[in-house]
């Protein structure tokens, strides 16, 4: 049995997927170990296609793995569930729901009754700021808007884990900050568990609790950087001199995993 | 702000709308035939081209419709048409929604009916007329089944293309909040793929309209198509004309019927015209 300290446990993952037509088949994750504790906010950061993405959807359940062990709550994930809760890079939203009805989505998925699950949904949309766009369509919404939908679905459903990936890749610089702000703003009064794929090493840092970063693919975890900053955090700490280090020490990991899987491509590319 | 005060417009603001403006351009228009109807009669060649006998004017039209709808020849040959009409494209969408759906899920059922599927599509409708007439003789029946011929391949090809083109991120989506696959069918792939599915019940209502006039000429003892066919060849343009301009209407009518339902299915539509799919063969 798991000790209760951890929330979700990853121990020895491994992934490839094969191609269709051709023997070969892509390593994606070669032994990936993590533990989070609960209501920890925890950042991915790594190379562009090193796997980040394939590892939340792994741990969602939306796709199998090779070999190794995926514990929530000391439970093996098998498959998706409302345990978990993901939040897509590009908005997904359903276009022919309104808001309201797309920020119930999960709930109806579960069969809890369209009526019970508006009144609940009312809150979420107020909590990301949303009240008074209840009846708007999404091409209605600004991307921001749309990501804040995005982000009330995933909550309302109530997860043990909230599962992000890149939410805010295509918001302009101030509107992420603001959405950064308000996600640990929503963080503090929710607690979840949270894993949060980025590339914006700032943006890690400032929301997170550790910062694990991966390697190139074959990805393994090359890093796992503890902030110690203290909460609640303001967009101020972004210029003070912990916060600055930190982002430098990730970066040079970073940088070092980046030169390498450009240098294996190139050498992938030449054959 | 300027001192002279605008000159009031004297025509209002309903009046100049893009809907009166067409109904006025159709109003000239009949009027021109009509004045052109007119002018042709009192002139010598009328007579010595017998001109009366291909060609009627709006004023004619109106009266033989008079004429046709007292005598009840008008009603019953609507009947026979809209009967034959809806049994074949009821036909299609029942066929044709549920195939294209199976041959866009299933592969090896899309393997084994896409040759027949191009092949009866390809085969000029005009040309399998005669011989369903011959196997099934006449009667409405064998009309409908020349309708659903015409009507069921819009159906099942945009089916086909909607399903098709359904968006992996959305049905991701419902997966990943423990959607069944039950679910993922009735909250994405149906909905993402209506508007789609929608523009191919209109193409079809164009195609089914030709496909009663065809099925009525090869053959039939009634019917719009069998009324145009039958005074055409006693030279009495009025009911020809007649027939026509009720099977013109009956396609607006439909088209306009359709728009409705789309409205009231997908208010979003507007902004899913922009993808591609919908752009193909329409109108
Ligand atoms: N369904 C799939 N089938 C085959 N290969 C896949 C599949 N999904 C992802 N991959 C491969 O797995 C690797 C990791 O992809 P993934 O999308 O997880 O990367 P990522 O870290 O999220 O990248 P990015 O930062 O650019 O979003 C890539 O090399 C990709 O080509
Ligand atoms: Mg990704």
């Amino acid at each position: 049995m798991e000790t209760p300290a951890s929330k979700l446990v990853v121990r020895n993952l491994r992934k490839a997927f094969r191609s269709q037509r051709s023997e070969e088949s892509v390593q994606v994750f070669e032994d990936i170990s993590l533990e989070v504790h609960p209501s920890e906010f925890i950042s991915l950061v790594g190379p562009s296609g090193c796997g980040k993405t394939t590892f939340l959807r792994i741990l969602d359940g939306l796709i199998s793995h090779d070999d190794g062990e995926i514990l929530l709550d000391g439970k093996t994930v098998i498959k998706p569930g409302p345990d978990k809760g993901f939040v897509f890079q590009d908005s997904s939203l359903l276009p022919w729901r309104t808001v309201m009805d797309n920020v119930i989505l999960g709930l109806e998925l579960q069969g809890v009754d369209t009526r019970e699950a508006r009144r609940k949904a009312g809150g979420y949309i107020s909590l990301v700021g949303l009240a008074g766009f209840e009846n708007h369509y999404p091409h209605e919404l600004s991307g921001g808007m749309q990501q804040r939908v995005n982000l009330a679905r995933a909550l309302i459903v109530d997860p043990q884990v909230l599962l992000m990936d890149e939410p805010f890749a295509s918001l302009d610089a101030q509107t992420r900050e603001i959405m950064q702000a308000e996600l640990l703003k929503m963080w503090n009064q929710t607690r979840k568990t949270v894993i949060f794929v980025t590339h914006q090493i700032e943006e890690a840092i400032f929301l997170s609790d550790r910062v694990v970063v991966f390697s190139a693919r074959p990805a393994t975890i090359r890093e796992i950087v503890k902030v110690s900053i203290p909460r609640p955090r303001s967009l101020s700490v972004k210029r003070t001199k912990e916060f600055l280090d930190l982002a430098d020490r990730v970066w040079s990991i970073i940088q070092d995993e980046v030169l390498k899987s450009m240098g294996r491509e190139r050498e992938e590319g030449m054959r | 702000m300027k001192t002279v005060a605008k000159a009031e417009p004297r025509v209002p603001a309903w009046a100049r709308s893009s809907r009166m403006i067409a109904i006025y351009s159709v109003v000239v228009g009949i009027g021109i035939w009509q004045l052109a109807y007119e002018g042709l009669a009192r002139t010598p060649y009328f007579e010595a081209y017998a001109i009366q006998h291909f060609l009627a004017s709006p004023l004619q039209v109106i009266e033989t419709f008079g004429e046709l709808y007292r005598s009840g020849e008008l009603f019953r040959h609507s009947y026979f048409s809209l009967l034959e009409f809806a049994y074949g494209f009821v036909l299609s969408v029942v066929v044709g929604i549920p195939v294209g759906f199976l041959m866009a899920t299933q592969k090896k059922i899309n393997t084994c009916l896409d040759p027949w599927v191009s092949c009866i599509y390809a085969t000029p409708r005009v040309a399998l007329a005669p011989i369903i007439i011959v196997w099934f003789g006449l009667g409405i029946f064998p009309n409908a089944l020349i309708v659903f011929l015409g009507a069921v391949f819009p159906i099942l090809l945009n089916t086909y293309t909607g399903i098709k083109s359904v968006r992996q991120n959305l049905i991701e989506l419902v997966r990943a909040f423990g959607g069944s696959p039950l679910q993922v069918f009735f909250k994405v792939m149906i909905p993402d793929a209506t508007p789609a599915i929608i523009a191919g019940l209109r193409l079809a209502v164009g195609r089914a309209v030709i496909g009663v006039v065809v099925a009525e000429w090869f053959g039939a003892e009634a019917g719009l198509g069998y009324m145009v066919y039958f005074y055409s060849q006693l030279f009495q343009p009025g009911p020809v004309f007649v027939g026509i301009v009720v099977l013109v209407v009956f396609g607006i009518l439909s088209f306009i019927a359709l728009d409705k339902v789309q409205g009231w299915i997908s208010p979003w539509y507007a902004y899913q015209v922009r993808r591609e799919v919908h752009g193909m063969e329409m109108e």
